[in-house]
């Protein structure tokens, strides 16, 4: 029945999706910034005075930061090769998505965020063509690229830039992965180095995820990873293997798993602390009864989309202690937009000129303590809790000063009072622009 | 990098078991690498006796293993060779050189070869060399960074197959 519900209600958004679009034609558009009043006003803003402007910049190459919008310009990149759950759709039919986290960028964060589906022949084009547009932008955000070519043009962009470079799909969802984890483990009285994890699924999200763990205190062999072929063990056929195909993954491989155990799912689930799982979106992929194998106040992350790997309340009912899923219809939402609008929003405002996992570290520090008293159905905070982003916007700013990634330093408190006054600014101008009609009201559709 | 604790000696016919398993490891990477060097399917009895001879026969091969109480932690395999044309006459050159994945990284190749180069010396050999497929970007950069330079390259065709 609940499956059944379920189908309807997606049937009918994907009808209003796409009526909608046909309506609105774009979700997202550039407007001035500046006041112009009369032709003279063309003069500064753009021949003969823009050539100054130029200039200026022809001097010093870091001024496009102070002169132009780069600083708070974000490029969203992708090959369209892993898009949602449709998975190789082109870079084409990959826009209507990319329009939609502009969008999100835009409402949540107060960045301009311009939706860039690239039409590459391989990997290393897509590095050459990210690059080469690199003169424009504050940051990259890369979305939805198939693994494992997501970890190497992340490794490589983040190698070759002087902005950061960010693959949602690896670190804004490692990145609130740990926030849920770090509430869990103080509701269920856990620290890092003593518990046990089983990463269920070996993709973007949990091999990113898995790093991310390590860098906040979580002890290697204590991590076990799991991907379609069972526990991922130093003795597997497919290791050697794994080291050209995937050497992030067999990077894992070694460092994990101290125990050595192998086997199946369930072998990896027996006696841990927590699971992790974004693997395939069936109910039934994790069993109601290896949920009472788990040690006790278990904590279960099923985040596969639009069907969680174990139905909430089975976990429970089977001994979990908190269940986690993608969905927003359920408790604890882990969801990517708790994070990216932030973290972006303090990289921009520090004019950084890169993010690493140390700074992810503090920004899911950020998020988790802004729960306040967390509780097993409130880990994550909402996505209408919107004074989260310029608190983690502010931590990211702040963080990227210390790590000496900024190129204008401040305070932790100057940097909150620029993150409200962008986002708190941007948000009115798209409230008055719907108050006006300037915004179009939804049409009617038929149902 | 760790390193591991244990020792390297020369292989004995007890190892055979674990060393075959590493030997068939590293054979069938090396088909990934290329369709030439497809493993064979079936009967691994001549392979095994192959091997057998190969710890044995110390005129001809010098076969070691690095081990850890009863754990093979990696394996090498050289031949000696003739250098009939060339002086020096003999070269030793490394054909199998495998570590198990969980004792990567922790200079059991370099314990290996350090074993071996000693080896050497009581044989009075000079020269090694070491073959590994094309492909194998991560061979190339081990045997690079530790001082070694291509010598020669080996090409190979299937004869039944078209090559316009």
């Amino acid at each position: 029945m609940v499956s059944m519900n379920d189908g309807e209600r997606t049937a009918r958004f994907n009808r209003l999706a796409v009526e909608y679009s046909r309506y609105y034609k774009g979700k997202i558009r550039t407007l001035p910034s500046v006041p112009i009043n009369s032709l003279k006003d063309f003069s500064y803003w753009y021949t003969p005075g823009v050539a100054e402007v130029s200039m200026e910049i022809k001097r010093n190459p870091e001024e496009s930061f102070n002169l132009t919008g780069r600083w708070n310009s974000v490029g969203i990149v992708t090959d369209g090769t892993r898009v949602l759950g449709i998975g190789n759709v082109g870079p084409e039919a990959a826009m209507p998505v990319m329009e939609g986290k502009a969008m999100l960028f835009n409402l949540l964060g107060g960045v301009n965020a311009i939706p860039l589906p690239l039409r590459v022949s391989d990997r290393d084009h897509f590095i050459s063509v990210v690059k080469a547009l690199e003169p424009s932008f504050g940051g990259f955000n890369l979305e939805d690229i198939e693994s494992p070519k997501c970890f190497y043009v992340l490794k490589e962009l983040q190698e070759k830039l002087t902005i950061p470079a960010w693959h949602d799909d690896q670190l804004g969802t490692a990145c609130i992965i740990l926030a849920g984890l770090i509430n869990s483990m103080r509701i269920t009285g856990r620290k890092p180095q003593d518990t046990t994890v089983a990463l269920v699924g070996s993709g973007a999200a949990n091999i990113a995820a898995a790093h991310l763990l390590i860098e906040s205190g979580f002890e290697p062999r204590n991590i076990i990873m799991v991907d379609s072929k069972g526990i991922l063990d130093k003795e597997r056929d497919d290791l050697d293997s794994l080291m050209f195909s995937n050497p992030w993954k067999y990077e894992l491989a070694l460092m994990t798993n101290g125990e050595n155990r192998k086997g199946t799912m369930e072998n990896a689930i027996k006696g841990t602390d927590i699971i992790v799982s974004a693997a395939k979106a069936e109910p039934g992929t994790i069993k109601n009864e290896w949920i009472g194998e788990m040690n006790k106040d278990a904590i279960v992350f099923a985040l596969a989309n639009p069907l969680p790997e174990i139905w909430p309340q089975d976990a429970l009912d089977n001994g979990a202690k908190i269940v986690a899923t993608g969905r927003g219809d359920f408790p604890n939402q882990i969801n990517n937009s708790l994070v990216f609008p932030g973290v972006f929003r303090g990289m921009l405002d520090a004019r950084s000129r890169g993010v690493n996992f140390r700074i992810m570290v503090k920004a899911a520090q950020e998020i988790a303590n802004f729960v306040g008293a967390p509780q097993p159905d409130r880990i994550v905070p909402s996505m209408e809790d919107w004074e989260l982003y310029p608190q983690v916007a502010s931590t990211v700013a702040r963080a990227s000063v210390d790590e000496g990634l900024a190129r204008k330093p401040d305070s932790r408190e100057g940097y909150l009072k620029t993150a409200r006054e962008i986002i708190s600014a941007n948000r009115t101008m798209i409230e008055k622009s719907m108050d006006l009609g300037f915004i179009r009201k939804l049409p009617e559709v038929r149902e | 990098m760790k390193e591991s604790s244990g020792s390297v000696r020369k292989a004995r016919e007890g190892d055979i078991d674990q060393f075959m398993s590493m030997i068939f490891r590293m054979k069938k990477l090396n088909g990934e690498f290329d369709p030439l060097f497809r493993t064979r399917e079936g009967d691994d009895a001549p392979i095994r006796d192959y091997y057998l001879k190969c710890i044995n026969d110390h005129e001809h091969f010098i076969t070691l293993v690095a081990v850890k109480k009863d754990r093979i932690m990696g394996l090498v395999k050289a031949e000696i060779r003739e250098r009939i044309s060339y002086e020096p006459s003999r070269e030793l050159r490394i054909i199998d050189l495998y570590i198990m994945p969980e004792f990567r990284r922790k200079n059991v190749g370099n314990m290996l070869l350090s074993a071996i180069y000693g080896e050497m010396k009581k044989l009075g050999i000079k020269i090694i060399t070491a073959e590994f497929p094309s492909l194998n970007l991560i061979a190339l950069n081990f045997y690079e960074k530790i001082g070694y330079r291509q010598i020669t390259s080996v090409y190979g065709k299937n004869i039944e197959e078209d090559s316009d």
